[in-house]
């Protein structure tokens, strides 16, 4: 053990009661201004003495007169207590200017993410901002380089949920709506998408040509491995080719395909309002996109969720508002056994 | 992954072959193409000596056989049978979607199997005529590359046995064993399956039409019932027009879909075909694969017809 160091003494608060007796000229005064009692002050400085292997104070006159090692010490004492002192400082302002990493989904609306970092202020935590795709942010939960985030989980167990749509070609008229209709008769029914209606028309008459079904595009938030095998799955079963879903790739070019009729993107409501695409959900719930808000373990269990920081996230991710319907896939008239064998 | 091996008989039929076979790449699915014109033996395909569990289509030599037995009178077309649902097979069509017993005769039992591709129909005639029964008479008939081994029913039974009902289940347990090459459901492997090669099924069917097998009376009763086959929407899908005939047994069972047929016109042309599927569709129904043997039957007819 080096002679300087017991980890059974605490070396800072022995300084400090060092120092002190030297500036007060007086173990009791020195004692008071630490908050200690006497004793306990004479019994650090003797310790020090110990550890020195020599006095620190002439106890032999009535006044306490510091020795030539005493002297000689002072500044380094000094010293070691400016700079744990230092330490301290450097510690708590780092504590109060580093931000609270949020892994978000990367189609946020900014506007959105604004009210969540004011929010963050007005409650005393600064936030930022990280879009990253799903993975990344479970990774950041995990390495606490993140302090939430929000993690997909399949819709029907998730606390938010958010309708996953197809964005399309907006309509021709500039403003976007369909052009009235020569009865005046108002459109109120809310279109939802379904997969099979996809399916490429067989066209009759002159213009006998079949063509190819309009291929889907999906984004990185959507390649998590529940998600594109339902997405596979409802493909398949809607009796389209496999080829029609498709990853989008770079989003500009991706976005320029949908807006050009030529593709259609997968995406959440006010990403394609953002853009201004058509938008339709998807009839299949099970494929609409599910998040929970969770925090970065710190110590034992994973740290709570502001209900703020919660309410906040889920108006930018477009988690809709309302109890979703339970999506129970129904088999459309199947005889389960039959389907197992052999038939025409 | 090479490419299919193609066969023709000439520069036009083979670009017509591998025309085909980029066809159904470009849609996933896998397997054999084989057509041929039953006169002049000119033929184009691809894979065509693979050994591919048949399914349905095996109700087509056994139909050979049943008929043969009753062209020879050894069976009796008017003999009735009784069918009971609580012990007939599996199907969705015909006998084996009836919910109370039915006497049918024989020469019925025919052409339910093979109008409708009913399963209790075909396993009362494997009762009457039974698979190895079949199959020794193929084998003396010279049909190569066609085995027949088990009922209909015990498709079903391996399927539902190895996935428990579960149909999603079952047809991922195929297309997984389709890859891996070991089977979890026994009536996939072509060790133990009702097997064919397009070429024997192509062979029997020219056979058949040329009246260069079994009964003459046996091969007439096959060409006309499965004339009567109520499922256009494969082989058939874009041959129907009044100056055509398509004669043909669909098999459809898990990740396979399979048509073999002959497609005949007024004016004389007899074309016999076989198109064997798999593919990794997860789906009961995929009315694009079904097309495109369609499109490939169209092809294929048209390239060979004089």
């Amino acid at each position: 053990m080096p002679f300087w160091y017991d980890s059974r003494m605490d070396l800072l608060a022995h300084l400090e009661a060092y120092v002190a007796a030297v500036d007060e000229a007086s173990f009791s005064r020195a004692a008071e201004r630490l908050g200690i009692a006497q004793p306990l002050l004479s019994r650090r400085i003797k310790t020090l003495e110990t550890h020195f292997e020599g006095q620190l104070f002439d106890r032999s006159r009535r006044q306490v007169a510091t020795t030539e090692l005493g002297v000689l010490l002072l500044p380094y004492a000094r010293d070691v207590l400016d700079r744990a002192q230092r330490l301290r400082h450097v510690a708590r302002s780092a504590r109060r200017s580093a931000a609270c990493g949020v892994g978000v989904p990367a189609d946020c609306g900014p506007a959105a993410l604004a009210r969540v970092i004011r929010a963050g202020v007005e409650h005393g935590t600064a936030l930022g901002m990280r879009e990253l795709p799903p993975a990344e942010r479970e990774a950041g939960l995990a390495d606490s380089s993140l302090a939430y985030a929000l993690v997909r989980v399949p819709p029907e167990h998730a606390p938010l949920r958010v309708p996953l749509g197809l964005a399309s070609a907006p309509s021709e008229t500039p403003d976007g709506a369909r052009p009235a209709s020569p009865e005046d008769r108002p459109r109120t029914r809310r279109r939802t998408v379904h997969l099979e209606d996809l399916r490429p028309r067989r066209v009759g008459g002159a213009g006998h040509r079949r063509t190819a079904a309009v291929p889907i595009l999906t984004t990185v938030e959507d390649h998590v491995g529940y998600a594109q095998d339902r997405l596979r799955r409802a493909v398949a079963r809607a009796g389209l080719p496999e080829a029609t879903v498709r990853s989008a790739g770079p989003m500009a070019t991706a976005l320029a395909e949908t807006l050009a009729g030529q593709a259609t993107l997968l995406c959440a409501e006010p990403f394609a309002r953002q853009h201004g695409a058509r938008w339709a959900a998807l009839g299949d719930t099970s494929l609409h996109r599910g998040y929970d808000l969770r925090a970065a373990h710190r110590g034992r269990g994973p740290a709570k969720v502001p209900q703020w920081l919660c309410a906040l996230l889920a108006t930018a991710v477009g988690a809709a508002p309302d109890e979703p319907t339970a999506a129970v896939a129904r088999a459309v008239g199947e005889d389960g056994r039959s389907r197992l064998a052999a038939h025409g | 992954m090479p490419g299919p091996a193609c066969v023709a008989d000439d520069a036009d039929l083979f670009d017509v072959a591998e025309a085909i076979a980029a066809e159904w790449a470009a849609l996933g699915v896998r397997g054999s193409f084989l057509a041929r014109h039953i006169d002049t033996g000119e033929q184009l395909g691809f894979d065509v000596e693979e050994s591919v569990p048949l399914a349905s289509v095996a109700k087509v030599p056994l139909a050979l056989v049943a008929l043969d037995r009753i062209a020879t009178g050894e069976l009796d077309a008017a003999r009735p049978v009784l069918v009971d649902p609580a012990t007939s097979s599996v199907g969705p069509t015909g006998l084996a979607a009836f919910r109370h017993p039915a006497t049918v005769a024989v020469g019925d039992l025919l052409l339910l199997m093979l109008s409708v591709s009913d399963n209790a129909a075909a396993d009362t005639l494997f009762g009457l005529v039974p698979a190895e029964q079949v199959d020794t008479r193929l084998r003396a008939w010279g049909c190569t590359g066609i085995r027949l081994r088990h009922r209909l029913n015990r498709m079903y039974e391996c399927a539902a046995g190895a996935a428990g009902n579960d149909f999603s289940l079952a047809l991922e347990l195929a297309i997984r064993d389709d890859h891996s090459g070991r089977h979890t459901i026994e009536m996939l492997d072509p060790a133990h399956a009702n097997v064919g090669t397009a070429t024997g099924l192509v062979d029997l069917l020219q056979r058949v039409w040329r009246d260069d097998i079994a009964h003459p009376d046996a091969t007439a009763e096959l060409r006309r019932v499965m004339g009567h086959q109520v499922f256009t929407h494969r082989l058939a899908s874009e041959l129907r027009a009044d100056t055509l005939r398509v004669s043909g047994k669909t098999g459809t069972f898990l990740h396979l879909r399979h048509e073999i047929g002959v497609v005949e016109s007024e004016v004389g042309d007899r074309v016999a075909m076989a198109a064997l599927t798999r593919s990794d569709r997860r789906a009961n129904l995929a009315p694009d694969i079904d097309l495109v043997i369609g499109t490939s039957a169209r092809l294929a007819f048209e390239a060979l017809r004089r």
